[in-house]
């Protein structure tokens, strides 16, 4: 049970973020191509995929470096959030990486990506120790949760947490080899005929803080993390739990936290990787969570233009979920096809629709039966 | 199923808790590591169990199936079942206890074989085995764990920069102050890196004292 009430002086608010991603370098470009419904694939030129199935991946251009596109993102959130050099030093850096390729080749290293942790950190002028976490696709939003907890304790009162993948010929080739990318090129989340996952590259940072913390420093909030919840499937290496379950009692739990009804619920960024399984056991867990509002509530599945970014889905798509209750309008669910009746939902198949709830929720769900929520309020 | 050049613990493991874990003997906890605030912090934790793998030079990990080509994940699972199964007896857990006990696995190597053969086939232009998909993050090895033992809390990995053995219990002390678990087990594990080298893994299942059989001889420092 979610035992923590998210209000008052502890309340946790969003002061400051920045992304990375195939559409583009900043907040900017990826609204406009998650609010427009335009999908960012390509074929992969950042290395040789001849010898795998499925030869489309969301990238930038080039060959762009993880620490500096880190670094990059990790400034530009802390510039919005007014921040100067002076609280630098004590604000712990959570971060969320997929584990560094150049460790599976230096035999002798020990911490390769632990050392790319500290050194981005560094950089950053954050000196305390980061964490890594590397939990697949919720490792971001476990690391969110885990920074909010520290705010509403008090053990924090300023947290960055920032997140990073760039598609890489391993992970692509791992992926391929698992038959989980989708060999007509597109992502379909909920839609009949979808046939897996596309990989995107993905970069982003957010600063949370306490709301007293922000109001002190004059600074307005973009955004409030009203609620979070996790929990586990206890079911499979690899597969979702089919009813649900485990998702929708994170799901509970975070509507819990925040004291959220789930008629207010305006818009769901779900996790929708476009697999079989995966997409018809969110909504089964949706239906679960939000009973008869399950098929009335707007879902959208981002993945579907900006592709997977694996470690860092979960803090890429809470910066979409933020996007979207800025702008009021709600972003696209892609590549949809035909309705799929164990995915019955009320899809956003287009752009220009307006969000109408208080509320958006963000939902991640990984390998070994790891679900997060995260309750995101306008601020 | 490739064998594995490591071992298993089979009886001698030490049953007791030690002090070099990390977990702090006694109740206090540093006024320097104190909340400031006094909001819900958990001081009532105790190590409920604890295993250690190897525990002798003999020991070797027993395979587990849908996991080859390297060590870490059997250590993973050895390690943990080792300490579940000092804590309750064979599997799954007691239901009303299970859905409350949440994972935190932290290894500095993570899995090193894995990541290590799929880097190989990559560079030799040959297509990643399949079944290194499946195994390829470290929540799979927890999916099995959890899956088995009926452990429904949240799952978390990590790669600890600092004192792992702090910072696992850092995490876990975040959960269950979260208020989505009563109980984490913490499994920390490190592949070899150099032949004079061995796996080694360190489990450690801590909750409430209200829960059965927990004693007060060791306590969890809340942070």
């Amino acid at each position: 049970m979610a035992s923590l009430a998210a209000t008052g002086p502890h309340q946790v608010v969003i002061t400051g973020m920045s992304a990375t991603s195939a559409f583009g370098r900043g907040l900017g470009p990826v609204a406009d191509g998650v609010l427009s419904g335009t999908p960012a694939f390509r074929s992969v030129d950042r290395f040789d995929s001849e010898r795998c199935r499925t030869h489309v991946a969301a990238e930038l251009p080039g060959t762009p470096v993880l620490s500096d596109e880190l670094a990059e993102v990790i400034e530009a959130a802390w510039a919005a959030a007014a921040l100067g050099n002076d609280h630098r030093g004590g604000c712990p850096l959570l971060l969320a990486l997929h584990c560094d390729p150049a460790a599976a080749r230096d035999p002798g290293a020990r911490q390769v990506t632990g050392d790319t942790a500290a050194a981005i950190g560094g950089r950053c002028g954050l000196r305390r120790l980061p964490r890594i976490y590397v939990a697949a696709c919720v490792a971001a939003s476990t690391a969110v949760i885990d920074a909010a907890t520290m705010i509403t304790t008090g053990q924090a009162s300023r947290v960055v947490v920032a997140a990073g993948y760039l598609v890489d010929a391993d992970s692509f080739g791992l992926f391929d080899a698992g038959r989980a990318l989708a060999g007509d090129g597109q992502v379909r989340p909920f839609s009949a005929g979808r046939r897996g996952m596309l990989l995107g590259d993905g970069v982003a940072a957010v600063v949370l803080e306490s709301a007293a913390g922000a109001a002190n420093r004059g600074v307005p909030a973009v955004a409030t993390l009203a609620g979070w919840g996790r929990s586990g499937d206890a079911y499979h290496v690899c597969q979702p739990r089919p009813d649900g379950s485990g998702l929708a009692r994170a799901i509970g739990a975070a509507l819990s936290r925040g004291r959220a009804d789930r008629s207010q619920i305006g818009y769901v960024n779900a996790n929708g990787t476009g697999t079989p399984f995966g997409d018809s056991s969110e909504a089964a867990a949706l239906h679960a969570a939000l009973g008869p509002y399950a098929t009335q509530t707007p879902v959208s599945s981002t993945k579907s233009v900006h592709g997977h970014a694996l470690e860092a889905s979960g803090l890429l798509e809470l910066v979409v979920t933020v996007l979207a209750l800025q702008s009021g309008r709600l972003p696209v669910n892609a590549g949809f096809l035909a309705p799929d009746e164990e995915c019955e939902l009320d899809l956003v198949l287009g752009p220009e629709r307006e969000r109408r709830g208080r509320y958006a929720l963000s939902l991640n769900a990984a390998f070994g039966g790891a679900n997060t929520a995260l309750l995101v309020d306008a601020a | 199923m490739t064998a594995l050049p490591a071992t298993v613990a089979t009886a001698a493991s030490p049953a007791e808790p030690r002090p070099e874990d990390g977990v702090a003997t006694g109740d206090a906890v540093p006024a320097e590591d104190a909340v400031p605030t006094g909001d819900a912090v958990p001081t009532g934790l105790v190590m409920l169990a604890r295993a250690e793998w190897p525990a002798s030079p003999d020991d070797v990990l027993p395979a587990i199936p849908g996991f080859v080509t390297s060590s870490f994940s059997p250590l993973v699972a050895e390690v943990a079942q080792q300490c579940l199964r000092r804590y309750f007896g064979t599997a799954p857990a007691d239901p009303a206890l299970g859905e409350r006990t949440a994972l935190v696995l932290a290894s500095a190597t993570g899995d090193i074989g894995t990541a290590a053969a799929i880097a190989l086939a990559v560079d030799e232009g040959r297509r990643v085995p399949p079944l290194l998909f499946f195994q390829s993050n470290p929540n799979a090895v927890v999916g099995y764990l959890t899956a088995r033992w009926g452990l429904g809390g949240p799952v978390v990995a990590t790669i600890p920069v600092g004192d792992a053995m702090a910072d696992a219990q850092d995490c876990a002390s975040l959960l269950i102050t979260d208020g989505d678990a009563d109980a984490v087990l913490i499994i920390l594990a490190d592949q070899a890196r150099a032949g004079d080298e061995r796996d080694h893994g360190v489990a450690l299942l801590v909750g409430p004292r209200s829960w059965p059989q927990a004693t007060d001889s060791l306590s969890f420092p809340a942070r």
